[in-house]
């Protein structure tokens, strides 16, 4: 398996929306699972379903996915 | 008639592997591997099968042979429906009906099941030609050794996948329901209906 590591904000977006993850996971053709290891970052998308749950969430890619992990909330306010 | 009848058959095995059947047998990982452990030793036994087999008389009575045969399958298919469960048809159902990281599940557990299958083979030969050395005087293969061997090396190569997959899947994530009893992730990270960044 690779160690390269992808983070995301699914977990958060999902959250923000009151999306389940059965719900993401049908609206994406994906199996429900799918989603809970790709939250756990033990699965790195595709780029096509990358693209895809950009394009769900409506928003850009690098807002949902990144190499470096996301800061926490408010770290960068001054 | 057949085409008509396969994609019914195919959404009722979907849909069978989405079933929690007895799942307290393969909830967690040590569960599941406890489970693929005894799926070997019904491997295992029909390979314990094939010496006795290569070794009797013609004239030996088969029973014990499908005795263990027997035991295998008793062991073997309780075993199958469970881990297809676990896994969720990763190895069972057709591509079509997996998604992207089912199918690269899949591909991992047969690329393994393929080294292990090499590995079969080429002991089979080591111990076909080892035999030939020891034993120069012409080899008396009974049929039924025979036929165990390709039983041992069918249901080998039948259950190696999935074996190989239920041993590697992690736990998988809890359900919405079993999460939203404790916390969402990332939920504490909600922001007025904006993304943070």
């Amino acid at each position: 398996m690779s160690t390269e590591e992808v983070h995301n904000r699914i977990p958060m977006l999902r959250a923000e929306r009151g999306i389940s993850r059965k719900e993401l996971a049908a609206a994406l053709g994906v199996h429900y699972q799918t989603i809970g290891y790709l939250e756990r970052g033990e699965y790195s998308p595709s780029l096509y379903l990358a693209l895809r749950i950009a394009e769900y969430f409506e928003v850009p890619l690098e807002v949902v996915f990144s190499l470096k992990p996301f800061p926490r909330l408010g770290s960068e306010t001054k | 008639m057949t085409d008509d009848r396969r994609p019914s058959w195919r959404i009722s095995q979907a849909e069978a592997v989405q079933m929690d059947i007895l799942p307290g047998w393969y909830a967690t990982r040590a569960r599941r591997r406890r489970l693929a452990a005894l799926g070997a030793v019904a491997v295992a036994l029909l390979w314990v099968d094939v010496v006795p087999a290569w070794t009797a008389e013609r004239d030996d009575t088969p029973w014990p042979f499908f005795a263990l045969l027997g035991i295998s399958t008793v062991l073997a298919l309780p075993t199958i429906s469970l881990l297809n469960v676990a896994t969720r048809g990763v190895t069972a159902l057709a591509e079509k009906q997996l998604d992207e990281r089912q199918v690269a599940e899949r591909l991992r557990a047969t690329a393994l099941a393929h080294r292990v299958m090499h590995g079969v083979l080429a002991s089979l030969a080591v111990a076909l030609l080892t035999a030939g050395v020891l034993v120069p005087d012409e080899i008396d293969v009974p049929a039924s050794a025979a036929l165990m061997t390709l039983i041992a090396l069918f249901m080998t190569n039948m259950m190696a996948p999935l074996l190989i997959s239920a041993w590697r899947l992690p736990d998988p994530p809890p359900d919405d329901e079993d999460e939203d009893s404790r916390t969402v992730p990332g939920a504490a990270q909600r922001v007025g209906g904006k993304t943070a960044t």
